[in-house]
């Protein structure tokens, strides 16, 4: 818990120090290349990224600690309502994208580890490997031109109708969790296939074949548990990816994500957004991060007795 | 048809000398009609006014805008680009924002798609002898949104608040060295005179729709514009989302003609690709502004309309004139020669262009002279340049640009063209944040790179074109051009009322640069909208405003 306070503290230096290496300054990046410096230094006085870095910094970090993130540079107005929107629509969409791919993905490894080499096995791992490696913004245009152009299916914008319910938002959501859909699912598939094949090789499961107990449970209670071990690392690792790194999606289906947040944080030089957006990532990617190793202990005995002596 | 002189003399009557000059250049055939017409508004003549002269010299009259019975009542959505700041009139510096702040504020008077200002919330307009003060009558019973009645006090405040160096105003670079704050006068609840620096015949522009900033706003404004929104347009604001979109509805108590849609929705987008998905899967029936190549897959598809306005937005292609190989003329008269313009405005922009010169006297300007002969590509000349400036042998220098638009294609272009006369180019494509950097100085790989690209947008009349990056205090001098009979000149073009002597200056200054080539004008690129099937009456400008009370839909 101290470690992960220490990484976000440290996070919070990076970013503000990366934000002063890029070139422009805040004033210029609201007011264009043709404004005149005079409007440029105003508004730079105005908005107080005219004073020392450090204590632009310290009040901002100081008012962090106290549950204030800020004010927009950019949009002039508090920076929070805009993070907790878009942090929320972020989590929407990877709950989406999980439920999605989590199962699949893991059942497609399972599958293809039951049936090894054989034709099944070579299309799961293949037709996963090759659709992992189709960049997203492809397989979302793709997507776009076959559910939302053609068929007309699906809505090509992300962003519902105001007031939308439960079911209406998760309508908007199927087709821009596609692409994720189709990026992890490869990944977590190879992580179970290859879990499940060491599962399935190793002694405890002789032992168990041997001790005469039905092939089904010995695939539920010793087979699969063990095979999950590393795939609920890798999910848990995609975490960060799927609340924060999903900028090229956010964009392509109009969707008000935490990733486009940053990205147009950093491109205007708005540091109260740009830091409050990438801390506020950072935190949920420690406590995910806490929960797989939850979740790992609880799976695996070894840790849980391990820590308890 | 014959001449009406016994009209003309009664029309006459009533004319200063400036303007009589302007209908005595029409009457000899010196000025086109097109030309008569978009100076005519400048001057401050109205349209109707314009017509009836048009008719008694013997020349058709206005053009008469054929105005389609649209359906009104319709639901009009629009993508546009996400605002990238604020939405306030003052600060204001975006594609994205100018267009939703035009939906429900106007200005004084609007630059059209054929660049003839036409009387908005001012009536008519006229200068002093000198054109040094213009004098601009308001309509009356303007109302305010927010429901008081639009008087001189809010046009005073709207462009003072401009012109204040204090208020981090975007439109200082556009008033200084032109009008101060302080030099906007009341005359009376209705009439506004604005006292300029030095004498201006373009001024009006300066205050019209070509100045985004310059949105009439009431006195009282203290900030926080996207609170109220307030203005005085065709529609009101209905909801503004940061960054998502914003609607709006039909102002019934609207001066004019009331808007023919009931409501219009604006949805913002960061990109083309899914803007251009949008109107291919029925979500939007507009797309605002279109870059061509971005946009090639509508440009042929008859399921969607193109509208196409000719601008004078532009690449500059700038050379160091002060240092390195291109500090002597010929080298950079060499390189302009290199350039095949045909095969740039047929193959790069796809058609949707007009030829470059190399002076920002593009096509679409009344006072360009068009006897200049147009710059070709000409690679044994340029050879000889080249060997006459003793590089024959040729030399290695970087282009440094902005990857933005079809620049980063450009360039690869021009560094195959300039091969051709021993000339290696490499190129330096940033991120626009980084080309820009802080844009003053020393501190900019714009204002400090030997060679390099730069986009300017749209502008009504040449006046910042030849200021800001060609005189040789420009603060956008990027080419390091100093040369004092270029600078009066474009002080004297600037200072011009009259078309045929602002058509003398244009010459010279076109000749000028021809001759000493600081930066290349290779083409000035075609403003697109995009439209579905069926949506008519859509009005943009090359300016990125969209005017969208006429518009219905099938």
């Amino acid at each position: 818990m101290s470690l992960s306070l220490v990484t976000l503290f440290l996070l919070s230096i990076m970013v503000f120090l990366g934000g002063q290496v890029l070139p422009g300054n805040v004033g210029r990046a609201i007011l264009g290349p043709f404004a005149d410096q005079r409007a440029v230094d105003a508004l730079n006085h105005t908005l107080g990224v005219d004073r020392p870095l450090l204590t632009q910094y310290a009040t901002w970090i100081w008012k962090f600690v106290r549950g204030d993130m800020g004010t927009s540079y950019i949009f002039r107005s508090p920076v929070a309502p805009f993070v907790i929107d878009a942090l929320g629509n972020s989590m929407k969409l990877a709950a989406v994208a999980f439920v999605l791919v989590v199962p699949i993905g893991i059942l497609g490894g399972v599958v293809a580890a039951l049936n090894l080499n054989r034709p099944l096995d070579r299309i799961i791992s293949l037709g996963g490997l090759s659709v992992t490696v189709l960049p997203e913004f492809v397989t979302g245009i793709i997507l776009i031109l076959i559910f939302g152009v053609w068929l007309r299916w699906l809505p090509i914008s992300a962003a519902w109708p105001k007031d939308a319910g439960f079911f209406t938002q998760l309508y908007y959501l199927i087709l821009p969790s596609l692409p994720l859909f189709l990026v992890l699912f490869g990944y977590i598939a190879r992580m179970a296939r290859s879990g499940m094949i060491e599962a399935l090789d190793s002694d405890y499961t002789r032992t168990a074949v041997l001790k005469g107990l039905p092939w089904r449970t010995v695939i539920w209670r010793h087979v699969l548990r063990n095979a999950l071990l590393p795939t609920i690392t890798v999910i848990a690792t995609q975490t960060g990816y799927l609340i924060g790194g999903l900028v090229v999606i956010e964009t392509l289906f109009r969707y008000q994500g935490i990733g486009s947040l940053i990205f147009t944080a950093a491109r205007g030089k708005d540091f109260p957004m740009l830091e409050s957006g990438i801390l506020t990532i950072g935190i949920v990617y420690a406590v995910a991060t806490l929960i797989a190793d939850f979740l790992y202990s609880v799976l695996n005995p070894r840790i849980r007795l391990g820590s308890d002596q | 048809m014959s001449k009406n002189y016994r009209i003309l003399d009664l029309i006459r009557r009533n004319r200063s000398p400036l303007e009589n000059h302007l209908i005595d250049g029409l009457v000899d055939g010196r000025v086109s009609r097109r030309d008569f017409i978009r100076h005519g508004s400048l001057l401050g003549l109205s349209l109707p006014l314009l017509g009836g002269i048009t008719t008694a010299a013997g020349l058709s009259g206005m053009p008469s805008l054929a105005r389609a019975q649209n359906a009104p009542g319709a639901t009009i959505r629009v993508g546009s680009s996400v605002p990238a700041a604020t939405i306030d009139p003052v600060t204001i510096a975006d594609a994205g924002g100018l267009v939703v702040m035009q939906q429900v504020a106007e200005f004084l008077c609007v630059d059209g798609p054929d660049l003839v200002l036409k009387p908005a919330l001012a009536e008519s307009w006229k200068p002093n002898d000198k054109g040094t003060v213009w004098t601009f009558k308001l309509r009356k019973g303007v109302k305010f949104h927010s429901g008081g009645e639009m008087k001189a006090d809010d046009v005073v405040a709207s462009i003072d608040r401009l012109a204040d160096p204090a208020n981090s105003s975007n439109a200082l670079s556009v008033f200084t060295g032109i009008l101060q704050k302080g030099a906007t006068k009341k005359v009376d609840d209705y009439t506004v005179e604005f006292h300029l620096d030095a004498a201006n015949g373009n001024f009006p522009y300066m205050v019209s729709s070509d100045n985004y900033n310059a949105v009439i706003i009431p006195a009282s404004y203290k900030g926080d514009y996207e609170k109220s929104f307030d203005g005085t347009g065709p529609f009101k604001i209905e909801k503004y989302t940061p960054k998502v979109g914003a609607s709006f509805v039909r102002n019934e108590d609207y001066w004019g003609e009331k808007a023919l849609p009931e409501r219009t929705e604006f949805t913002f987008f960061a990109d083309m690709q899914p803007q251009i998905l949008a109107l291919q899967g029925g979500q939007i029936d507009i797309i605002n502004q279109m870059p061509v190549l971005a946009g090639v897959a509508l440009l042929n598809d008859p399921s969607f309309e193109i509208i196409s306005l000719k601008s004078s937005a532009h690449q500059q292609l700038h050379m160091h004139c002060d240092e390195g190989p291109t500090k002597d003329a010929r080298v950079r008269r060499a390189i302009a020669l290199c350039l095949d313009r045909e095969k740039l405005a047929a193959g790069l922009m796809k058609g949707r262009s007009a030829l470059g010169n190399d002076s920002p006297f593009a096509a679409v300007y009344p006072s360009t002279d068009t006897t200049i002969p147009q710059r070709k590509q000409d690679i044994a000349q340029a050879k000889q340049l080249m060997e006459a400036a003793g590089v024959g042998q040729g030399f290695k220098m970087t282009l440094t640009t902005e990857r933005y638009l079809e620049i980063p294609e450009y360039a690869q272009l021009i560094q195959n063209w300039v091969k051709e006369i021993g000339i290696e180019l490499e190129l330096n494509i940033l991120d626009q944040g980084a080309y820009y950097g802080d844009a003053v100085f020393g501190k900019s790989n714009w204002l400090d790179s030997a060679m390099g690209i730069t986009d300017y947008g749209h502008r009504g009349v040449p006046n910042v074109y030849l200021a800001a990056p060609l005189k040789s205090d420009g603060t956008w001098n990027a080419a390091h051009f100093k040369n004092k009979d270029y600078d009066a000149l474009a002080t004297s073009y600037i200072a011009a009322l009259d078309l045929e002597a602002q058509k003398a200056d244009a010459g010279k200054i076109q000749k000028l640069l021809l001759e000493e080539t600081p930066v290349i004008f290779g083409y000035f690129y075609d403003y697109l909208t995009a439209t579905a099937k069926g949506v008519t009456g859509v009005q943009p400008t090359a300016m990125s405003q969209l005017f969208l009370e006429k518009a219905s839909k099938a």
